[in-house]
């Protein structure tokens, strides 16, 4: 296999692929964000559960490509226990990051969010990286528009 | 298929030097091209008439008298009467030139189907259906209040003909199933399927989109009331394909879009219009993907299609059999009657991750639901990886597909 696959799929990523943190379907959580990608068939279905001003739990479920599912298995558990606007940086800082547009990639990122790095050479994949992370922030936006 | 003892054995080294596409690394490796059923490449002599259209003839067709356009307009009349033989049509007037299958189908839904369908009538399709096969009817059925019912599909993902069966009544009015499946490469029993339709009174229409390139059409002897095909996937060009439909029906039909060429006379009163096949053929078509077309045809019927379908029958039972062979991989569409296309999914590892590690061994394959997401629903997947097969594959292109599949698998497995 070519470096660069070893770079895509590393070792962060295939354990988060094999393992995926808080992988549940919870029917009882206060809010459920889908994020489906037609063209792919990627699908998957965030539960957040909250406490008064804070994201008390987070759980997934669905199916999709290991990259997918590893980003969405990082954006589950980075979510916890976070206010709406430090979990709204996190998305900007991760979707950032895969879009380049971080300033420099080497900043102290966390390291399952470098894990993602090898992304940069297959921008077919980028998609597969941000989709639960863009719809996840356009939920936490609207939610605070709304409050 | 015919059996091999009829069939020529075709030398594929020389054919493959009619693909330039071919020749050429892809990520450092040899392309090795297995996404035929998506499109097949196409040989030199089809991209000659193209330039050569370009360079020599353009002109726009039907519509002067001079040389350059009487040129074009034999030319693509040409391509018409080379369609016509190449499904044994009984008149030339009945092939209509379109984009394709998608427009092919579309054309029917929204002229016979406008025109002819009325409330509580009924359409068939099959669970094995490209969404090109499935939407078209839908919106159709919607705006006439008919309703769709399908065929079910089998485990080994054949049509369940009793089913079929007691699903036609008097209320049927319209039988659409493709002739080959492009997810699993079921070839169906067309003939049967429209004998039964007819005992009905209800018209057939045949999405031949995987079947052109592999297997004999004579759409007399199956007594098909439409027939579709796509240029592109039988080596021609993109952009173009056509509609056979029986003329008596398309005579019948209401015109698809209005324009230049439909018409016979237009006043502000009143529009008479053309004669089939004009009549569906609005506007100025695609001249030069037409003509290349007709080199398309020549291409299989020198090669003979019979040993075309030896040739790729030969390649899909090598692979299906070193597939079934590989641990953790399970087989998608396993009947005995097939063009050579295999899916296949890998246990733990998602069909976009397998795309995309072959894709860098320069494999290219098809990955996800190949728009027949009932289909996959069917069989309770999300998608397969598929290997679809032409001509101009090779055994030694499968043991490189299998290779990388072994390696694809220990990755993934850390191994
Ligand atoms: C069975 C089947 N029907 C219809 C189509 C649609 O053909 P086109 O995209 O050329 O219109 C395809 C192509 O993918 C197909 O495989």
């Amino acid at each position: 296999m070519s470096g660069d696959l070893k770079k895509l799929y590393s070792e962060i990523i295939k354990a988060h692929n094999e393992t995926p943190f808080h992988f549940e379907k919870r029917d009882s959580a206060s809010h459920t964000i889908k994020a489906y990608n037609p063209i792919c068939g990627d699908r998957f279905e965030i539960f957040i559960d909250n406490h008064p001003g804070k994201i008390n739990e987070v759980h997934f479920h669905g199916f999709g490509c290991a990259i997918s599912k590893a980003s969405t298995s990082v954006l589950t558990k980075s979510l916890v226990g976070k206010m709406p606007d430090e979990a709204i940086a996190l998305c900007s800082t991760f979707l950032d990051f895969i879009n380049k547009k971080l300033p420099d990639n080497t900043l102290n990122l966390q390291d399952d969010f470098q894990a993602f790095i090898g992304v940069h050479d297959f921008p077919e994949r980028y998609d597969c990286a941000t989709l639960s992370w863009r719809e996840m922030k356009k939920f936490l936006e609207s939610n605070k528009k709304n409050q | 298929m015919s059996s091999l003892a009829e069939t020529r054995i075709l030398n594929i080294e020389k054919i493959r030097d009619e693909f330039p596409v071919l020749h050429q690394l892809v990520n450092g490796k040899p392309l090795v091209y297995l996404d035929n059923a998506a499109t097949s490449q196409k040989p030199k002599r089809v991209i000659k008439a193209l330039t050569d259209f370009y360079e020599c003839y353009n002109a726009n067709i039907h519509r002067g008298i001079h040389t350059l356009a009487e040129k074009a307009t034999k030319a693509y009349e040409e391509t018409r009467l080379a369609m016509q033989q190449f499904i044994h049509a009984k008149h030339i007037e009945e092939i209509i030139f379109t984009r394709g299958v998608t427009e092919s189908i579309n054309l029917v839904a929204a002229t016979y189907g406008r025109a002819f369908l009325k409330e509580g009538d009924e359409v068939i399709i099959s669970g094995l259906e490209h969404h090109s096969n499935i939407v078209p009817w839908q919106i159709i059925c919607d705006e006439k209040k008919a309703s769709l019912k399908i065929i079910p599909i089998t485990e080994i993902g054949e049509m369940d003909l009793d089913v079929y069966s007691k699903l036609l009544s008097s209320r049927t009015k319209i039988v659409a199933v493709n002739h080959a499946s492009n997810s699993l490469g079921t070839i169906n029993p067309i003939k049967e399927v429209i004998t039964l339709a007819h005992n009905f009174g209800a018209v057939v229409l045949i999405d031949g989109a995987q079947s052109s390139a592999h297997l004999e059409i004579d759409v007399q002897d199956i007594d098909c009331d439409f027939y579709c095909i796509s240029s592109h996937k039988m080596y021609g060009p993109t952009g173009t394909g056509i509609l056979y439909g029986k003329k008596n029906l398309l005579e019948r039909m209401p015109p698809y879009m209005g324009g230049g060429e439909m018409i016979k006379d237009v006043t502000f009163a009143k529009t008479t219009f053309n004669e089939i096949p004009y009549k569906f053929e609005a506007g100025t078509p695609n001249i030069a993907d037409v003509i290349a077309l007709h080199e398309a045809v020549n291409f299989i019927k020198e090669l003979g299609k019979e040993n075309i379908a030896a040739h790729e029958s030969e390649l899909l039972q090598y692979a299906s059999e070193k597939l079934s062979n590989l641990p953790s991989v399970r087989l998608v569409g396993t009947s005995k009657n097939k063009v050579s296309v295999q899916s296949f999914v890998i246990e733990g590892i998602h069909h976009f991750d397998v795309g995309q590690m072959l894709d860098t061994r320069g494999i290219a394959v098809r990955t996800g639901h190949h728009c027949t997401q009932p289909l996959m629903e069917r069989f309770g997947i999300e998608g397969t990886v598929r290997a679809s097969f032409a001509v101009y594959n090779t055994k030694a292109e499968i043991d490189l597909l299998m290779e990388g599949l072994q390696r694809v698998i220990s990755f993934m497995n850390n191994k």
